[in-house]
């Protein structure tokens, strides 16, 4: 049994086809591109009939979504933006449920976890990137917004090597922000395959051993981490979110 | 495990079309719907605070109203029945003060007749006595009386009439 190949199946993305490649770009078909296209269309299925349902179970689940997304709006977005809250509620609705809806998916067996590929959460790091500059820009224009990141009362021989080091100050909260999501989810999957995993490592002692030995404590193990991974796939939602609006909110409200 | 951190700039582009997709079709299909209705349920509720609120208001005016018409009004009884008993005195006086008057008038009166049919009891007793005397002296002139005999019986008359008109 080789543990690095049975993680590598489980967390890597796979590629299915190429469509094109340029240099070293190549935009491809994979695993994990498609779990992304999956996870969307469900979204847009469950939370389109949610929004509509009048009674029955729709109606439920129109409840429950209306239960997270009031909790966005009234514990996220609106203390952040205030009045400006309206125009910024859609993005970071869908950030946070498609996040959540990463994370869960990911938690299905055979499943990929997406939000565990670094290369997806930078993306949503990115788009956070984007939405500072561009709701700075908008909100006070682009030459009062390069000129937010430098605090007042600087001498102006300094002002240029602060302002390279709150640029990359910006970068490294993204860069953070994409990690954290990234090595969370990444690292709870991992945990719960090693435990696992034990099962196998020690059937070669013994398959008596393995069975009655140590599965009962490895799958035990294994549901315990994976009903921690359940509270980190909505603690770490929550905090990309809540991270993002902060950091969109200091671009827009500078004092 | 060398892929791990493998640069993905194809992964990169699909989730970034993908969540870009993503948030125009739930903004246009899921959060557009769900926040007008969350919107409006609230505006909703907001007005029905409000009328509720208002409507508190409005009954606690009415009570207060109520409270200070309620304190005029007993205010006023209180003053009604003060001035009844005062009134009720005032003419429990009078007609006392009137009995007084009315007893006293009806004592004098009564007094003032007793005194007039006194007098007019002793005019008529006079007046009788006058005719008995005559009679009397008719009687004596009628039979020859010994002149000592008569002259003692007008004495004796005379001075009874006298103890009499004194008495």
């Amino acid at each position: 049994m080789n543990f690095e190949e049975i993680l590598g199946h489980h967390l890597l993305d796979h590629r299915y086809f190429s469509l094109f490649s340029v240099g070293g770009f190549t935009l491809a078909v994979s695993k994990h591109s498609v779990t992304l296209w999956a996870v969307s269309a469900i979204l847009v299925l469950v939370l389109s009939l949610a929004a509509r349902a009048r009674s029955g179970g729709g109606l439920m689940l129109r409840t429950g979504v209306e239960v997270m997304a009031l909790f966005v709006r009234d514990k996220i977005v609106a203390p952040v933006f205030g009045h400006d809250a309206d125009a910024f509620l859609p993005y970071f609705l869908t950030l946070f449920f498609f996040i959540l809806g990463c994370n869960l998916w990911g938690m299905l067996p055979g499943a990929a976890a997406v939000t565990g590929n670094i290369w997806v959460t930078a993306a949503l790091a990115a788009c956070t990137f984007l939405l500072i500059n561009l709701a700075g820009v908008r909100k006070h224009g682009i030459f009062s917004h390069l000129a937010n990141f430098v605090p007042g009362g600087l001498p102006k021989v300094l002002v240029p090597l602060i302002f390279v080091i709150e640029i990359l100050g910006l970068c490294a909260k993204c860069v953070a922000l994409c990690i954290r999501l990234f090595a969370n989810i990444f690292s709870g999957h991992i945990v719960s395959l090693a435990f696992l995993c034990m099962i196998f490592v020690f059937a070669q002692f013994g398959k008596g051993l393995a069975l009655f030995g140590v599965a009962p404590f490895a799958v035990g193990l294994a549901l315990f981490v994976g009903a921690l991974d359940l509270l980190v796939a909505l603690i770490q939602a929550y905090i990309f979110t809540l991270l993002t609006a902060v950091f969109v909110g200091m671009a827009v409200h500078t004092h | 495990m060398d892929k791990l951190l493998a640069p993905d700039p194809g992964l990169m582009f699909w989730t970034l079309v993908t969540f870009g997709i993503l948030v125009l079709l739930l903004k246009r299909f899921a959060w557009g719907p769900l926040l007008s209705a969350i919107s409006e349920r609230e505006r909703r509720l907001k007005a029905d605070v409000d009328a509720a609120r208002a409507a508190r208001d409005e009954a606690q005016r009415i009570k207060d109203e109520l409270s200070a018409q309620f304190a005029a009004i007993e205010s006023r009884r209180q003053e009604v029945l003060a001035r009844a008993a005062r009134d009720g005195e005032e003419v429990l006086g009078q007609f006392k003060i009137e009995a007084e008057k009315q007893s006293r008038d009806l004592r004098d009166k009564t007094l003032a007749e007793l005194g007039r049919e006194k007098e007019r009891l002793v005019r008529e007793l006079r007046r009788e006595v006058a005719d008995l005397s005559v009679q009397a002296a008719e009687k004596l002139l009628r039979r020859s009386v010994d002149p000592a005999v008569e002259k003692q019986i007008l004495d004796e008359f005379l001075k009874d009439l006298e103890r009499r008109g004194s008495g």
